[in-house]
């Protein structure tokens, strides 16, 4: 495949290979894993999840790990690509189904994924997030062939509606044998423990991080004649878009030298758009649409306040973007948001349009009279806070561990799923386990595990991947051509 | 470095001499385009090179020399031969040599600025391809990088150095036509023309050709002056000549004729051949046409013809009543709204009485008229199938008033409809914003909308299956039409001398060529033939097909069904707002 | 391994945030993990007969449907004349809408800003509007068959039920679409009787009952709701009489159903209300409890 020209080592590699760590890392790192991450939503879908999976990716490369990316073709986007410093990709031919997610019969991609696994001799499968099918899918079909497996929750559910008990119900289906559980935020993980009826102890709180080089403020791109209030997110129902179109006209009225930009776009942009055309605010408030991720840092650097109107919230990272460029930040009180920023930094209010407008007249007047600390001062507190460098240590610590642990046989497994998912879904899960199984020896009968070709590595101990060695470089250009055709 | 020797067969058995060609440096190719034969003048050689280059735009060149030795091999021959290159310094100095019992071949390089060791000649480093000069000539590429469609998987950079070879062959005729009778100073070997007396025959024409042309376009100038009348100009004239295939297609070979009569000379191959396809095909066409009209004219034909034809439109009328007696009934047990299925079926009717008068007002003079158009064959085949085809949408007029009455009832009815759907779900369509917008009705608007709702929804079966009759009838004469116009096309499109070409001297028209290896021994250079490859027959359709008449739509088939549910018309004409797809 | 080997962990205080680096591994599970969960707080506890009065919005629109469809069999039948019922529609109209002026002592049109001349206009629109189209609608549907149509109106008159603005603040609520599908089962049950004046009557009372008769329900029930109670049981009882004339099973059933409905549905909801166990805690999406729709209106 796309590589296979690319490497030059002789001896084929095994799995216990990998364990002997090359002299020039083993000043740093003793043990390097071979991660697959997986998850349906990654570039070009844009999103916390996507920039998580990437950023740490990255760093866990730096750190000497070998890490591969699978996810669900976009489009044109298909087959093996490679990103920054070796970081390779897979898009696999499955269909999407609903925003983004594929569908899922639990079999269909097990014979895909079981050869990236065997040919990228993969040790620890780490899923993302709880709405991608091909996720759980991974989880399922790496405890079916006896990996080790880490899953990370993005976000909050509720209990109260049939959907959510639903969902919760294969929450606790998919996550009853993973080795190790990772949130962004200790509500998050509150939340993950009740949903899914785990074991506190098996559930770490690693939060997201941000680049604070690239939210740096910028306080001569504002206009301090005005106020500028800055609104950047999804404009769902869940980002709270019904109270921004309250507290619009209720601050505009109150404050005529206050402007909103408002960047995003999505299904409740209309009643934006009613709101401006009715209180004729169409010069004072400024509707940006889509923002790639590239221009959010140009759009906050103009405002003074940033507005978070979310309604649940499992991290945030919008809100330490903004704080990271030096703005004001006035947000709900939902979810993981309080435990993001320290109180001096933030506003917290309750999620209606009095309270929210009470904490935005509050930012206000600290504004007006010069009590909010300078830009520059926010930047330099907040950039110390989420690194991903910090990030990717925990979750190599995680890695250790689960590398340690030992895993269930196929017996064992049935036991558990029965015994912790509860009588009618355990039993029926149990059985897909064994069918699953049964799939799986199938399939090692047709090509057996010795019969596919081991990928060459891009990055990890053997990366084949430098920036010293161009001819290498341009003949994966030439092979990635020669794919694209 | 390879280096590739293209020699003209003909050239294989000449005298010894020396080489004559083109040197390309980015294929590292020598094209050797003739022998020059001994005896000659330094400066005689340099001065024809000189001129053939002004006339030629390729940069001309001694080359090397050739040897071929009819006797023992001379010595001092092999070394005044070698002496030659420092009068005709060119880098790279082939020197060729065969010798006659046995058929060996030999090639020598040396590079002159280079060191003596890399002067040392190594034949497996050359390659002599031979080529038939004649065929190169006469023939063109067609570039395969041209063409979309093409594999681009070979290396464009050999289709490049291939053009390259092509071109230095043909505007090398400025050294054949120099050198036709042998009669300059200098003697030169390569391909002749043989038949010198048809080529005068040809000249001939072509001396007579421009005093025709010039008289034919001065006529045709005259009859596009005509047409550009004011007169045509107004309204019901202007419309009707746009909406007749008949005067669609006289417009265009009219086009065709001035474009072939034009005086001026074509400035490219392609344009020749564009000009010699369009003359083949009006060519064809008339004797086409006069070969139907003497059919027709015979044996009193068009007196049968016009005896057949009125009673066929009335059998037509005939059964359009009958199905709409069927119509008003209960057709295949469908329920219809009795009221509105009378009321549409005796308007139906009353058209069909209408036109069954109208036929019979027109018989007596029915023969006169086909008569008359039947003379229209002498323009041309396409000219009398145009006018088949607008009889065709005369007679069936009044399928065409039923459809377009059925078509807009039911248009009326869909959108009515579709309206009424959002008030009846209580939303409405925003036009500013192109969406649908909830909206707040008032009571009384509401109960209208709902009861037109009603009305509407339950008379739309009726309304839906008249429509759907008269447009699978409509569409039966649609595809008649659109049948005749397709053979139109053809004979319109064709490039039929191309093909004639192609079918004939299939060298003319090259795709690519292919080589086949005359010697391959170690120690002697490689000796390959080049064949030329003829362009498949598609290809040459899709090359030179000329320029339809562009008067009928290009639907879709997804725009199609889309334009049927919703009513709306189908022309078999271009509509100003459609849209191309 | 996660344990970082930490000393003070005992001096230490763990704290709920994420931007302090904190000398706990990062699977450590405080005293204070969940301690924030929160069980049914949101469950409301409902008062049986305030339940009760609730649910006669329901049962005053199932009685408008019954009484709409006994009439309509009436005039099918030919035992009710179409002169009568016109008659006994417009001096109940006329009541009805002197009585919604009183109510509320005109407050309400004021309110609106309507004025009379506008009803005027819109009763003339209904009128003329219903009477010309009568004779169509008496034709409209006769090619169709019978059971089509009953099933198409009962079809539409449960749309009808299910759309209908009880109060309840759902998505699936659109007064809108529930008033057209009554209109619309109106015409298709309208268009099978015998003349074209039966038809314009049905129509004109399909209006009367499901347009003007919740509006002056609605008026009444929030201003006398005690005559609304007394209005509620007749419109009840008078509904149960005329569909005891049709038909005694049908008149056990529906009574059944108004019962069921409208006391024991009530009692089955306080009853559950025992058994709910929701959990709550800061990871629940926050409920908007403001009506932001007067920021569009």
């Amino acid at each position: 495949m796309a590589c296979r020209g690319g490497g030059g080592h002789g001896q084929p590699p095994s799995a216990t290979l990998f364990r002997v760590s090359p002299g020039n890392l083993s000043t740093r790192r003793t043990l390097t894993h071979n991660i697959c991450m997986v998850s349906d939503f990654f570039y070009p879908n844009m999103g916390g999840v996507e920039s998580h999976i990437y950023q740490l990716s990255q760093c866990l490369i730096e750190r000497g790990h070998k890490v591969i990316i699978v996810t669900h073709a976009y489009g044109n986007r298909k087959g093996i690509r490679y990103l920054t410093n070796g970081l390779k990709v897979y898009y696999l031919p499955l269909k999407v189904m609903y925003n983004q997610s594929t569908a899922t019969t639990l079999f269909h991609s097990l014979p895909l994924l079981r050869y990236i696994f065997v040919r990228e001799r993969v040790t620890i499968i780490h899923s993302h997030s709880s709405f991608s099918a091909m996720a759980h899918d991974a989880l399922f079909h790496a405890k079916t062939m006896g990996l080790q497996t880490v899953f990370t929750d993005h976000s909050l559910f509720g209990f109260a509606d049939v959907s959510s008990v639903l969902t919760n119900k294969l929450l606790t289906v998919s996550l009853c044998d993973t080795n190790h559980i990772i949130c962004v935020s200790y509500t998050s993980k509150e939340n993950t423990v009740l949903r899914a009826a785990l074991n506190p102890e098996i559930v770490s709180v690693i939060p997201n991080a941000v680049d604070p080089t690239d939210f740096t403020p910028d306080p001569f791109r504002r206009h301090d004649s005005v106020i500028t209030i800055v609104v950047v997110s999804r404009l769902v129902y869940r980002k709270g878009t019904d109270l921004l179109s309250g507290i619009i006209p209720e601050i505009c009225q109150k404050y005529p030298d206050l402007n909103f930009i408002i960047g995003g776009e999505g299904p409740k942009r209309i009643i934006l758009e009613e709101v401006r055309e009715r209180y004729q605010l169409q010069d004072r408030v400024l509707l940006l649409g889509a923002l790639e991720h590239k221009d959010v840092r140009n759009v906050l650097v103009q405002g003074h306040i940033f507005l978070n109107t979310s309604l649940t919230e499992a991290f945030c990272m919008a809100i330490v973007e903004a704080a990271s460029c030096g703005l004001q930040v006035v947000s709900t009180r939902v979810g993981g948001i309080p435990e993001v920023l320290p109180e001096n930094l933030i506003i917290l209010c309750e999620p209606s349009v009095k309270s929210l407008c009470e904490g935005l007249e509050k930012a206000i007047f600290q504004l007006k009279s010069g009590a909010l600390p300078a830009p520059e001062n926010i930047h330099n507190i907040v950039k110390t806070f989420y690194t991903w460098r910090n990030v990717a240590e925990r979750t190599e610590k995680v890695y250790d561990r689960v590398a340690g642990e030992a895993v269930l046989p196929m017996d064992k497994r049935l036991d558990r799923l029965i015994s912790h998912c509860g009588p009618v879904t355990g039993y029926i899960f149990a059985l897909l386990a064994v069918f699953d199984f049964l799939f799986l020896i199938f399939l090692r009968w047709m090509t057996p595990d010795s019969l596919i070709d081991v990928a060459v590595d891009a990055t990890g101990p053997r990366g084949a991947w430098t920036h010293q060695c161009p001819h290498r470089i341009k003949r994966r250009e030439k092979n990635k051509m020669f794919k694209a055709r | 470095m390879l280096l590739k020797a293209f020699f003209p067969t003909c050239c294989s058995s000449v005298d010894s001499g020396l080489l004559v060609g083109r040197w390309v440096p980015e294929q590292s190719s020598a094209v050797v385009l003739a022998v020059l034969h001994f005896p000659f003048i330094p400066a005689q050689v340099k001065e024809l090179l000189v001129q053939v280059q002004r006339a030629s735009r390729v940069g001309m060149a001694v080359l090397g020399t050739w040897c071929h030795s009819q006797q023992e091999p001379e010595e001092p021959l092999g070394h005044f031969l070698e002496g030659l290159g420092t009068i005709f310094p060119h880098d790279p100095w082939l020197q060729l040599c065969r010798e006659r019992g046995s058929k060996s071949w030999s090639c020598k390089v040396s590079c002159q600025q280079a060191p003596a060791a890399l002067g040392v000649p190594c034949e497996d480093q050359v390659m002599l391809i031979f080529y038939d000069q004649r065929k190169v000539l006469l023939s063109r590429l067609h570039p395969s990088a041209v063409l979309p469609d093409h594999q681009a998987g070979d290396a464009p950079a050999s289709t490049r150095g291939l053009a390259a070879v092509f071109d230095t062959v043909a505007r090398s005729k400025e050294l054949f036509r120099s050198n036709q009778f042998n009669e300059g100073p200098v003697r030169l070997s390569h391909w002749q023309s043989e038949g010198v007396e048809a080529s005068i025959l040809v000249e001939l024409a072509k001396w007579a050709s421009g005093p025709v042309c010039l008289l034919l376009a001065c006529l045709l100038s005259l009859v596009s002056a005509a047409s550009t009348c004011r007169v045509f100009r107004l309204w019901p004239l202007s419309f009707i000549g746009s909406k007749l295939s008949t005067c669609e297609q006289l417009r265009h070979r009219l086009e065709h004729l001035t474009l072939v009569f034009s005086t001026q000379k074509a400035e490219s191959p392609a344009q020749l051949m564009r000009k010699a396809n369009m003359l083949v095909s009006v060519l064809l066409d008339v004797a086409l046409g006069l070969s139907l009209l003497s059919w027709l004219h015979g044996k009193n034909r068009i007196g049968q013809l016009a005896d057949a034809l009125v009673p066929v439109a009335d059998h037509v009328a005939k059964e359009l009543q009958h199905l709409l007696q069927w119509l008003m009934g209960a057709p295949a047990g469908l329920k219809m709204n009795r009221a509105l299925d009378q009321v549409l079926g005796r308007f139906f009717l009353y058209h069909i009485h209408l036109w069954i008068s109208y036929i019979h007002l027109m018989s007596p003079f029915i023969e006169c008229i086909l008569w008359h158009v039947g003379l229209s064959a002498c323009l041309g085949l396409t000219v009398a199938l145009s006018i088949l085809s607008d009889i065709i949408a005369l007679l069936t007029f009044h399928i065409y008033c039923f459809y377009v009455y059925g078509a807009r009832l039911y248009c009326l009815k869909i959108y009515g409809l579709s309206s009424l759907w959002r008030l009846f779900r209580g939303k409405k369509w925003n036009v500013l914003r192109q969406r649908v917008d909830s909206c707040s009705y008032d009571l009384d608007q509401l109960f209208i909308g709902t009861l037109l709702f009603t009305i509407l929804l339950f008379l739309l079966p009726t309304t839906a299956l008249y429509y759907l009759v008269f447009t699978l009838l409509r569409l039966l004469v649609v595809t008649v039409q659109g049948l005749i116009h397709l053979l139109v096309e053809l004979i319109n499109s064709l490039p039929l001398y191309s093909l004639g070409l192609r079918l004939c001297r299939p060298y003319r028209l090259a795709a690519g060529v292919k080589f086949c290896i005359l010697e391959h021994e170690a120690g002697r250079p490689l000796r390959l033939l080049m064949q030329i490859n003829p362009l498949p027959y598609t290809r040459v359709v899709h090359t030179y097909r000329l320029p339809s008449c562009g008067c009928h739509p290009k639907h879709s088939w997804g725009s199609l069904c889309r334009k049927l549910f919703f009513g709306e018309l189908i022309y078999p004409w271009r509509q100003r707002g459609d849209k191309q797809d | 391994m996660c344990a970082q080997p930490v000393t003070d962990t005992k001096e230490a205080k763990w704290q709920k945030v994420l931007y302090e680096r904190q000398p706990f591994p990062d699977n450590y599970v405080d005293r204070r993990f969940l301690e924030e969960l929160r069980k049914n707080i949101y469950a409301r506890k409902y008062q049986y007969w305030a339940v009760v009065f609730e649910s006669s919005v329901v049962i005053q629109q199932l009685c408008s449907v019954c009484v709409f469809v006994v009439i309509w069999w009436y005039m099918d039948e030919g035992l009710l004349a179409p002169h009568w019922l016109f008659g006994t529609g417009l001096a109940s109209s006329l009541i009805g809408y002197v009585l919604f002026d009183l109510i509320d002592r005109g407050e309400g049109r004021k309110k609106s800003g309507r004025t009379r001349w506008a009803d005027l206009k819109s009763a003339l629109v209904f009128i003329t509007f219903t009477y010309g189209f009568s004779p169509v609608l008496k034709t409209l549907t006769e090619s169709v068959s019978t059971d089509t149509i009953y099933a198409m109106s009962v079809f539409m008159l449960l749309g009808h039920l299910i759309f209908f603005d009880y109060g309840a603040n759902a998505a699936i609520v659109s007064s809108t679409l529930s008033l057209n599908m009554a209109i619309f089962a109106s015409v298709c049950l309208a268009s099978r009787l015998p003349r074209s004046l039966h038809a314009f009557v049905m129509v004109t009372f399909a209006i009367q009952i499901f347009a003007l008769w919740p509006m002056l329900q609605k008026k009444l029930k929030a201003c006398t709701p005690r005559s609304y109670v007394g209005v509620t049981l007749l419109f009840a009882f008078s509904a149960l009489g005329g569909l005891l004339s049709i038909s005694a099973v049908g008149a056990i059933l529906f009574a059944l159903l108004l019962v069921s409905i409208s006391c024991l549905c009530p009692f089955y909801l306080i009853r559950l209300q025992l058994f709910k166990e929701n959990i709550h805690g800061p990871w629940d999406e926050a409920e908007i409890k403001e009506d932001l729709s007067r920021f569009l209106s």
